[in-house]
């Protein structure tokens, strides 16, 4: 916990990316807690967008215990993530045609319970396969399921989706009425009014220290925000620490060379399975946290864009990295809703007689869809590895000392030196 | 050719791999054609032969990655034919590859401990029921690590990464990493292949080490003078068979193996 | 009895698919890698077909219900297809060094790059060539197959393209050494030929065969940035249906692919009840079966 006490230090002993991964962070954080305080970042969106970029980052985890541990190209991430939505939403929704109206929690358990069984029927066969096969028989699974999303009405009503899905805290003593019982709050970081740094001329100045007022929906995000952290720090709990472990490194080898580990010993295709179930279940996770989030479920919602996403976050994060994708699902969550406001833009300049007017219109998705192709192909070509590559050795902790810190030795430093 | 191919020694004593009659077909290819040999415990059994004899196809037969067309491997009488790589290292047989693909990622001691069987901590649910027994299982594992590359007297390579160690290095990590699976034969693929002169004595010395504790070895190598030096007895394979087996001065100086090597290309 | 109906718009359907794959095909083998832009690569053909025609017109006379102009259009979506695989080949693929999987990936980055750009011109939504829409041809409908002239333009010019290949493949010098490193890359680098060009025109085929296929795709159909994208895993059953690398493995994967998805009607009026909205998911099944059982493809050795 130097940080506490020399974070100078500790800063100058980051590698290179870690520091601007760190800068970033903190700039970001600060811009965020600037827009709130200044009264145009709503602390319910904040709380959106919070809850949000936590599923990406559950996502991003679970991709990145098949790819980035096991090498396993899984192109069904959507589907999984639907299969937890669906899950859940088929068993606690009063518009389900199935089976609504049960606890949520029964929900959680039956979309987990799916997600397995799913995820051992299509790693059966895909799992023997080739790992170029793997990515295309994966993807088009995923587009079969999503298939009968769509068309088993009887099953899923269908493109109409699931409504009337309840909050996953319904039927909770306490918390299923915290959101209405809490008291309308209000914030006043600067009492007695508010502080203009300098005039609103040329829309430079502003001023912060507005009132904020905490209602309703504010408590209600909260809580939902409240359950996405503890579905991320569970799995980052047990996702450390099998990786960090004999079992990890199996998986680490047979990304590397699989053929190795098969020579020394290893039942691979059993690991890669435990792997494979695994990282769904973590993705189901975020689709059943999704559901009781966003209340409503459509096929819409399986479209393999989402695998693409987390994929990008895995990779800009660091291939092997849990730490990387969390910072990945934050990443792609920020591009998501960065390239939403785009469409609201428009620039219209005065040039004497005539007007020119640009508007970004409808340019969201592409810019969006481009974004995340341009940093796919960049990161490739210049840094495979990522942002923040795994630099822990998967050893388990307390068997061996601590990688030694320091200029000349470690792994730390070898590796992180890469990017010079 | 065929009738002048005597084949190898069989009926010996305390057989560790034995193989019979193995057959294998890429298409209309035939790799392995009726090959047998016996590999007796304690020896280093050299296996040589010209390019395209199918030393390799043997190899990956052996060892469970190709599945025979015909014929039957045993390893410590136990018949593995046809059986998954990791069911024939269970039954003693661990073998290394010609081209060690390098482990991204991982430091050499950590790609060491890869080479253990049968660890706890290889079992997922025991990750959380018997951390306890993980972690002694693992320090031990690590000791042996540790005291297995001082032997090898590469000690000091044990926290780099595994990609920055040359392919001589690697060679040794592999021979070392494989002693920790804890053999009963090792088949070893072109062990000095692209290794420089220096550590290729190194890498006799330990394989002969090794033996003199106990491993039985089978060596696939192109490097004549090294097999020679090492092997005792060699098998010389031709067209996917047994041309014959002896003692390395009655091969090198057989006129068949040498009409064997002249013709192997033609 | 529409039977013959569903064989007529199997010939058609096919014809894109066969246009599309073999390009797959050839680029999985020569370039080692599954290309996740080849979809994408048909999109551009079609839209550069868009607004050639548009430029250029109608041009006078009409083949087959299909404008002079068009034809333009149709060489114009080859072309501008070809070149930009092969300018996305030399800046982005040739300078990598990060494997088959890597570049697998990096190909999906590509694919997203090409249809943002489409989109961004273009926008989301539907458009159609601005040709005349035809009537079935009337002889026909008595044997109750609608079909109409431009369907026959479809399979009539990706019959003479792919006529063309064969010729190429057969009877130059170019055409052989294609086959024999599709076949094996590794033998034909070490015999000696000049793999690099040998890898140009592969490229160049191949891309340029996808245009094609997207030009008719949006004839076939509609014009749609996400066309190519939707239609690729089809495009990837077929190729891995005839066998990675073979390019007549690939049409003839392409042909049955494109059979079987205008077939699906037949399962319904037998009872079976799995409807046409499945008729892709039904061949992505068969593609992981043929993943499995024969991975080398139904013209493949079996392992």
């Amino acid at each position: 916990m130097s940080w506490l006490t020399d974070p100078a230090g500790e800063f100058a002993d980051l590698t290179r990316a870690e520091q601007g991964v760190t800068l970033f962070v903190v700039a970001f954080a600060i811009y965020l807690l600037f827009g709130l305080l200044r009264g145009t970042l709503d602390p319910t969106y904040f709380m959106f967008l919070l809850g949000l970029a936590s599923m990406y980052a559950l996502l991003s985890l679970g991709l990145n215990s098949q790819w980035g541990f096991t090498g396993l190209i899984n192109f069904s991430v959507a589907a999984f993530f639907g299969i937890g939505a669906y899950g859940t939403a088929l068993m606690t929704a009063s518009s389900s045609p199935i089976a609504g109206g049960f606890n949520p929690i029964v929900g959680l358990v039956v979309a987990l319970v799916v997600a397995a069984v799913i995820a051992v029927a299509i790693g059966i066969p895909t799992l023997r396969l080739r790992a170029d096969y793997l990515a295309i028989a994966s993807l088009g699974l995923a587009e079969v399921i999503r298939r009968i999303v769509l068309n088993e009405q009887g099953l899923t009503n269908g493109s109409a989706g699931v409504r009337g899905i309840p909050s996953f805290f319904e039927g909770w003593p306490v918390l299923a009425t915290f959101p209405q019982s809490m008291p309308e709050t209000t914030i006043d970081p600067v009492p007695g009014g508010s502080v203009t740094v300098a005039e609103p001329v040329f829309g430079i100045g502003f001023t912060v220290g507005q009132e904020i007022v905490l209602r309703t929906p504010f408590w209600r995000a909260l809580l939902n925000v409240s359950l996405v952290f503890v579905f991320l720090g569970v799995s980052y709990g047990v996702l450390r620490r099998v990786h960090r472990s004999p079992w990890g490194r199996v998986l680490r080898t047979i990304r590397a060379d699989e053929d190795l580990a098969r020579a020394l010993g290893k039942d691979t295709y059993s690991f890669k399975m435990q792997s494979f179930v695994l990282g769904s279940l973590v993705m189901a996770l975020a689709g059943v946290f999704y559901a009781h989030l966003n209340l409503y479920v459509s096929p819409g919602d399986l479209d393999p864009i989402t695998t693409f996403y987390v994929w990008v976050a895995v990779i800009l994060g660091g291939s092997g990295s849990n730490r990387g994708a969390l910072f990945g699902g934050f990443v792609v969550v920020a591009i998501r809703e960065g390239t939403r406001f785009l469409n609201q833009i428009s620039l219209s300049l005065d040039l004497g007689a005539t007007e020119v007017v640009f508007s970004f219109e409808g340019l969201g998705g592409p810019m969006r869809l481009l974004l995340i192709g341009l940093i796919i192909v960049v990161l490739m070509r210049f840094r495979p590895e990522g942002l923040l590559p795994p630099q822990r050795e998967l050893i388990w902790p307390g068997t061996v000392d601590e990688v030694p810190e320091g200029p000349d030795v470690g792994v730390r430093e070898a590796r992180g030196g890469s990017d010079e | 050719m065929r009738d002048r191919h005597e084949g190898a020694n069989m009926g010996k004593e305390n057989v560790v791999l034995r193989v019979e009659n193995l057959e294998k077909r890429f298409g209309g290819l035939v790799a392995t054609d009726d090959a047998s040999f016996e590999v007796e415990r304690g020896t280093i059994t050299g296996l040589i032969g010209p390019n395209g004899a199918g030393k390799s196809t043997i190899f990956n037969l052996i060892s469970g990655f190709y599945e025979p067309d015909g014929g039957r491997v045993e390893v410590n009488g136990i018949d593995v034919t046809g059986r998954k790589p990791y069911e024939v290292a269970d039954a003693g047989l661990i073998r290394t590859f010609q081209t060690p693909r390098k482990l991204e990622g991982m430091t050499v001691r950590e790609a060491m401990l890869v080479g253990p069987r049968e660890q706890p901590g290889e079992s997922f649910v025991k990750l959380f029921t018997d951390p306890e027994g993980v972690a002694s299982a693992e320090s031990a594992n690590l000791a042996e690590a540790q005291r297995i590359l001082e032997e090898f007297e590469i000690d000091h390579l044990a926290t780099q990464p595994a990609t920055d160690i040359s392919g001589g290095q690697m060679k040794l990590v592999e021979l070392a990493r494989a002693m920790l699976a804890d053999p009963e034969i090792l088949l070893l693929d072109e062990p000095v292949a692209g290794v420089n002169p220096t550590l290729r004595n190194d890498l006799a010395e330990q394989i002969r080490r090794l033996n003199e504790q106990g491993t039985t070895f089978c060596i696939i190598e192109h490097d004549m003078e090294f097999v020679m030096k090492l092997a005792d007895p060699v098998v010389v394979l031709n067209q996917g068979n047994v041309l014959m087996e002896g003692p390395p001065e009655a091969v090198q100086s057989d006129e068949r193996v040498i009409d064997a090597y002249l013709g192997g290309d033609a | 009895m529409p039977l013959l109906e569903y064989l007529a718009n199997g010939l058609i359907f096919s014809s894109i698919i066969v246009l599309g794959s073999i390009g797959l095909s050839l680029v999985y083998s020569i370039a080692d890698f599954a290309n996740f832009a080849h979809g994408d690569t048909m999109t551009i053909g079609a839209y550069t077909a868009l607004l050639t025609f548009g430029a250029v017109g109608g041009l006078g006379g009409a083949v087959l219900g299909l404008p002079y102009g068009f034809f333009v259009a149709l060489l114009a979506g080859i072309a501008v297809a070809a070149l930009v695989a092969v300018v996305t080949e030399r800046i982005v693929y040739k300078p990598m060094d990060v494997g088959s999987i890597g570049m697998l990936i990096t190909s999906i980055g590509i694919a997203f790059i090409y249809r943002a750009i489409i989109q961004l011109r273009f926008g989301a939504d539907f458009t159609r060539y601005d040709v005349q829409t035809l009537r079935p041809i009337e002889w026909l409908v008595q044997y109750d197959i609608r079909i109409t002239e431009h369907d026959v333009a479809i399979v009539l010019s990706a019959a003479i393209l792919v006529t063309g290949l064969h010729l190429l493949l057969q009877y130059t010098d170019l055409g052989r050494k294609m086959r024999a490193m599709a076949d094996n890359p590794e033998l034909a680098r070490v015999s000696g030929i000049r793999t690099e060009r040998v890898k140009l025109w592969t490229w160049v085929i191949g891309a340029g065969l996808a245009g094609s296929g997207g030009v008719f795709l949006g004839l076939f159909n509609q014009l749609r940035p996400r066309m190519g994208f939707s239609l690729l895993l089809l495009i990837f059953a077929a190729v891995i249906l005839g066998g990675i690398g073979s390019v007549y493995g690939a049409m003839l994967g392409g042909f049955l692919i494109g059979m079987i998805h205008e077939l699906m009607p037949i399962l319904t009026d037998y009872g079976i009840p799995i409807g046409t909205e499945y008729a892709e998911a039904v061949v992505f099944v068969i593609m992981v079966v043929v993943l499995l059982v024969r991975p080398n493809g139904i013209m493949g050795e079996a392992t």
